[in-house]
């Protein structure tokens, strides 16, 4: 019989615009089933990262946003996300910030959506090259992701909000006081210390320190 | 029955990075478990930072590549330790004698290269030892189990046009396949070049190799402290 043990808490500080958050974000929802982990999604804004460590998107550097290309072609395939890199007008346009902030609304309204709308809204602007920044885009995708169209509206003006663009800030800082300089951010909480890990490649060594087995991709349990 | 033709995989690397010191064990480690041909491509890390351009990490990121590489090296079991001043080790001191000494023994007796990547990756990355100066890369060739007299002869060479070129060669022909850093890897599969960026793709390049990954395999670990 197995002991009861509790679960470790397992913060994904993300953000829809960047690629990479994607791969995190499906492996993690993987292996929340597998791995006795407590996974708790963290939208933040990776542009506000940037701005307070001086880290620069790796996408400007014309090389790397060339093997970016290749990079996700491959993993896509690997983990079976159908993932591709946006254009450049797409990943530094500003108003990117408001599916964050659509996603920090949800976090604190009805955050039993934040699982679906996170994967829509990468499927849109990944998978589909769609638009996330305007009203219209995210209210697809709100609905798309299952949260009623009778609520979508009052969800959406929500991104106007002080508490909402607050919030978005403050899990934002929280992040920073962890050491994030990039996206994604994994913090897994191992026997009251929390530790930092970046990446999306890093997914033995949280297993190692996690007490638990990587299994690979697990391609079988790929939404898609 | 045929043997199956082995696979090229080919590992650029310069000594004064310290994720090519785990990338080459690693690789070390799985040509003796897949069925490929692993060819040791020293090249200059700042000839590769010129070509493609650099961003340098800020502090907070620094800082986390300090961490990151202490466990992903535990878990490798390669002896890794932080010189003092990486900075000024990677920066200021650099590797342009080293590099070129690697080279003059890839182009006259490759047999010892292996292992005088090892010597040098110990010096800076376990032992803060200089790997710039003569009496240095003397000392990690005698490591390596270079003659004495062949080592000397090797070091003689190193301000030569053959071996600057060579070095200059290899640093392009990793441009070419869109390096941007060290460690690159370019895996060929199916005639077609696939190059890898860093340490830490060795799964997917398994899965595009049709081989298995089998983890860290500490128990091949050939570096020794």
């Amino acid at each position: 019989m197995a002991a009861l043990r509790s679960r470790k808490v397992v913060e994904l500080f993300y953000d829809v615009i960047s690629p990479y958050s994607w791969v995190a974000f499906e492996v993690l929802c993987r292996y929340q089933t597998r791995w006795n982990i407590d996974l708790q999604l963290r939208p933040f804004f990776i542009g506000g990262v940037f701005k307070e460590t001086g880290n620069k998107p790796p996408a400007l550097l014309a090389a790397k946003y060339t093997y970016a290309q290749h990079d996700l072609r491959r993993l896509a395939d690997f983990y079976k996300i159908p993932v591709k890199m946006p254009p450049m007008e797409r990943l530094m346009r500003r108003e990117n910030v408001n599916s964050n902030r659509l996603l920090t609304a949800v976090t604190l309204d009805c955050p039993e959506h934040l699982e679906n709308l996170s994967r829509e809204l990468w499927m849109r602007v990944m998978a589909r090259d769609q638009d996330i920044t305007e009203p219209a885009s995210l209210e697809t995708a709100a609905t798309a992701a299952g949260i009623p169209s009778d609520t979508t509206p009052q969800l959406l003006s929500r991104i106007r909000d002080d508490d909402v663009k607050a919030a978005l800030k403050d899990t934002t800082n929280q992040a920073l006081a962890y050491g994030a300089f990039g996206a994604p951010t994994i913090v897994a909480h191992i026997e009251g210390t929390p530790v930092m890990i970046w990446g999306s490649d890093r997914f033995p060594l949280l297993a190692h320190l996690l007490g638990e087995r990587w299994e690979g991709p697990l391609r079988e349990m790929a939404k898609y | 029955m045929a043997t199956p033709i082995r696979k090229s995989v080919e590992l650029f690397y310069d000594v004064v990075s310290p994720y090519s010191w785990l990338a080459f064990e690693v690789m070390c480690r799985y040509q003796q478990k897949w069925n490929i041909d692993l060819k040791l491509r020293p090249f200059f890390l700042s000839g590769i930072m010129q070509g493609a351009g650099f961003h340098q990490p800020g502090p907070s990121k620094a800082s986390y590549m300090g961490k990151d590489l202490k466990r992903q090296t535990d878990m490798y079991k390669v002896p890794f330790k932080m010189p003092r001043n990486p900075a000024e080790v990677i920066l200021i001191k650099g590797s342009l004698n080293a590099g070129r000494f690697l080279t003059a023994v890839d182009m006259n007796c490759d047999q010892y290269l292996e292992e005088l990547t090892r010597q040098l990756f110990l010096r800076v990355y376990y032992r803060d030892e200089d790997i710039t100066e003569p009496a240095s890369l003397m000392s990690a060739a005698a490591k390596a189990g270079i003659p004495e007299d062949l080592a000397k002869q090797l070091l003689s060479t190193i301000k030569d046009q053959a071996v600057k070129d060579r070095l200059r060669q290899t640093t392009q022909a990793a441009l070419d396949h869109g390096a941007f850093g060290s460690p690159t890897i370019v895996a060929h599969v199916d005639g077609k070049p696939q190059m890898f960026f860093g340490s830490d793709r060795m799964e997917l390049m398994a899965h595009m190799l049709g081989e298995k990954w089998y983890g860290p395999l500490p128990e091949l670990a050939k570096a020794k402290m």
